[in-house]
């Protein structure tokens, strides 16, 4: 059985009388991809801030690649690549130079920087300064340096907020394909479309609690009312019918329709991860 | 699991980091740069040579003084060697450095040094001065004029004056009391050798160039953590010590060597002081880098952190301006956690001091430098843990 690359048992931590994270317990494998989904303040971040060892727990702990986080966790550091919702990179340098510099305190000598610029699509603009760059080419750039060690961990906080759909595809492409090469991904995200594709598994957090983890087909089958929706003509308007899957008579109810003169198109549904989470949580994911 | 990586390789990375980020700061450059030449200019500028010259009032003429001085004695039967005395005590040419300007009365005297066109300050005589000298009187009264911004020493001087001319006549002291003799910290009785303006200012360019420094470190340090580009750095291996480290080396470092450029610039270094010099400065610069990491850590934006600066750096550049102003430094002065390390430059720089002369103060300053070090560290690594 493969030894899980994240483990987080009964995580908790608080600023002051706000209790951020509660009892957060889960494991990551290597070669997976877990997508935390929850809304802004749902304790996503803190629990990665304990999780790469910003943040010592205040109950619980966790383990990185078997090894317990204490304090002095730059073994396990060595191991992590962690790409933060804040675009804390050095203005004042090159691409190359933020990236040679991140790989420098890993004891890498030769990182092959242009090839990860070249992957992300930044290798003519290597040696421009970062601040000369645009918010995509910076989230590319967080993207990069999170992968300079090859890390076996990666923690990836919102890592295609706000980006145009072009951009955010190639970011999701390169998530998967360090997965692909066994690396253990934690995602979190607000947003629900982007967890459905990338996720193997996901979390739904909030108030600082897992409320569900299981994979996204499971949490819909589980959660979610799979549905047919026909569309009729109906003079000059148009009709529309949601039948359930599965109810009695439902089989028969689509024949019939899809049988009428007045059929239109016919469309099978199925829950969407924003529809369950806000039925287990009663609130949004915005 | 163990990181393939030194301490001393992280600690090395950081600091190139520092440097890259130091020297893409065209405003940290630019002002830098300005700073070194100023100083070094203003070093230049400065006269190198003392004006020793006193220009000094007298009432009555002092011809009109000496000559009846003259019929006075004669009348009591003064010998030739009295009168000899008498003719040698001719004020205006017993002392060097004084031009005299002689009034006809009193009140005219009075009205110049108000005035204070030609003269500041000045001595009225009774006529009967050298009679009542020589005959030993009662109550020989001599008034001393001086204009509020004559400083006290010149008018000490000039009491001396005064009593050099009594004692010249009658052969012994009149009996004027002078204030009890003061310890100048920052300066010694240096009649006929004294310091130009140019070679007291040398320990304050040092300060000038630690000050600048310290605002250039606090504004690195406060980028660093408002950006958060310092997070990034502690999901590696490098710890918050390791950036610390790099940070204190830097700075003081930096200013270490800009300090040794200007001094050495000024020619203030010498076979006998380059390591004493070298001492004071390396305290001086740790002490700074205490306050810019204190102050780095404090604001919340970039003016917030200038706020913190000034609030931090102002009151550590108050004694410099004692060495300027000749006297004692005042207790609250001396209290300063840069005054010991600004006496010890002063002593080395413009009295030629040696290691016994400057060792208590150069103590004191490193004790001043840990306290502001290690709060700078403390301060900074809370701040880093918040993030």
């Amino acid at each position: 059985m493969t030894s899980p690359a994240i483990k987080a048992e009964n995580l908790s931590y608080s600023y002051g009388e706000i209790e951020a994270v509660r009892d957060v317990s889960f494991e990551v494998l290597p070669g997976e991809i877990l997508g935390f989904l929850g809304p802004n303040g749902a304790g996503k971040s803190t629990t990665i801030k304990m999780l790469t060892g910003l943040l010592p727990p205040k109950g619980g702990h966790a383990e990185i690649l078997g090894e317990r986080l204490g304090r002095d966790n730059s073994g396990i550091q060595a191991q992590i690549g962690v790409c933060f919702e804040e675009k804390n990179l050095y203005l004042d340098m090159s691409a190359i130079e933020n990236l040679d510099f991140h790989a420098s305190l890993f004891g890498i000598k030769n990182p092959g920087s242009m090839d990860i610029l070249r992957r992300m699509g930044l290798a003519d603009r290597a040696k421009d300064r970062v601040e000369s760059f645009s918010k995509g080419m910076r989230q590319r750039m967080m993207i990069a340096r999170a992968f300079i060690n090859k890390p076996k961990v990666l923690f990836l906080d919102e890592p295609t907020s706000a980006l145009d759909p072009v951009t955010s595809a190639q970011i999701r492409e390169t998530i998967k394909a360090e997965a692909g090469r066994g690396a253990a991904v934690l995602l979190t995200t607000h947003d629900m479309f982007e967890a459905d594709q990338l996720s193997d598994r996901v979390a739904f957090i909030n108030e600082g609690k897992i409320v569900a983890l299981d994979s996204a087909e499971n949490l819909k089958l589980e959660h979610g009312q799979r549905s047919v929706r026909i569309r009729l003509r109906n003079g000059d308007g148009v009709r529309e019918e949601h039948i359930p899957l599965g109810d009695d008579g439902s089989a028969a109810k689509i024949a019939e329709l899809a049988s009428s003169p007045d059929l239109m198109t016919i469309h099978t549904e199925e829950a969407t991860l924003e529809a369950i989470f806000i039925k287990l949580t009663g609130r949004g994911l915005a | 699991m163990k990181p393939a990586v030194s301490r001393l390789d992280i600690i090395g990375a950081l600091l190139k980091k520092e440097l890259i980020a130091y020297s893409r700061n065209r405003l940290y450059l630019f002002l830098t740069l300005l700073t070194l030449v100023l100083v070094v200019v203003m070093f230049w500028v400065m006269p190198d040579t003392v004006d020793e010259t006193i220009t000094l009032a007298v009432s009555p003429p002092v011809e009109t003084i000496l000559a009846e001085g003259r019929e006075a004695l004669l009348a009591m039967g003064a010998s030739e060697e009295q009168l000899a005395a008498l003719t040698e005590a001719n004020i205006a040419e017993a002392q060097d450095g004084v031009i005299l300007l002689e009034f006809e009365t009193e009140a005219a005297l009075v009205e110049a040094i108000e005035a204070q066109e030609d003269v500041s300050i000045g001595i009225a005589f009774p006529e009967t001065f050298v009679r009542d000298v020589a005959t030993g009187a009662d109550g020989v009264s001599v008034t001393i004029y001086s204009a509020a911004a004559i400083p006290d020493e010149l008018q000490r001087a000039v009491k001396s004056f005064v009593r050099e001319a009594a004692y010249q006549i009658a052969g012994k002291p009149l009996p004027i009391t002078l204030p009890a003799a003061e310890t100048i910290v920052l300066g010694e009785d240096r009649v006929g050798e004294q310091i130009s303006i140019r070679d007291k200012i040398v320990p304050m360019l040092a300060f000038m160039m630690l000050l600048m420094e310290a605002f250039s470190m606090a504004s690195l340090i406060s980028v660093e953590m408002l950006r958060r580009t310092v997070t990034a750095v502690l999901v590696t291996p490098a710890r918050i010590a390791d950036v610390l480290i790099a940070k204190a080396t830097f700075s003081t470092g930096l200013a270490f060597a800009q300090v040794a450029i200007v001094l050495g610039l000024v020619g203030a270094f010498t076979a006998e002081n380059w390591w004493l010099l070298m001492m004071a400065i390396v305290i001086g610069a740790m002490t700074f880098t205490g306050v810019a990491m204190i102050a780095g850590a404090g604001g919340k934006d970039f003016l917030g952190q200038m706020f913190y600066t000034m609030m931090l750096t102002v009151p550590l550049i108050i004694p410099t301006f004692s060495v300027l102003f000749p006297g004692t430094a005042a207790l609250w002065i001396q209290v300063i956690p840069t005054y010991p390390v600004l006496s010890a430059l002063v002593d080395i720089t413009v009295y030629q001091a040696g290691w016994t002369d400057v060792w208590g103060s150069l103590a004191l300053g490193t004790g001043w430098a840990a306290v502001l070090f290690l709060a700078g560290w403390f301060v900074l690594s809370r701040k880093v843990r918040s993030l």
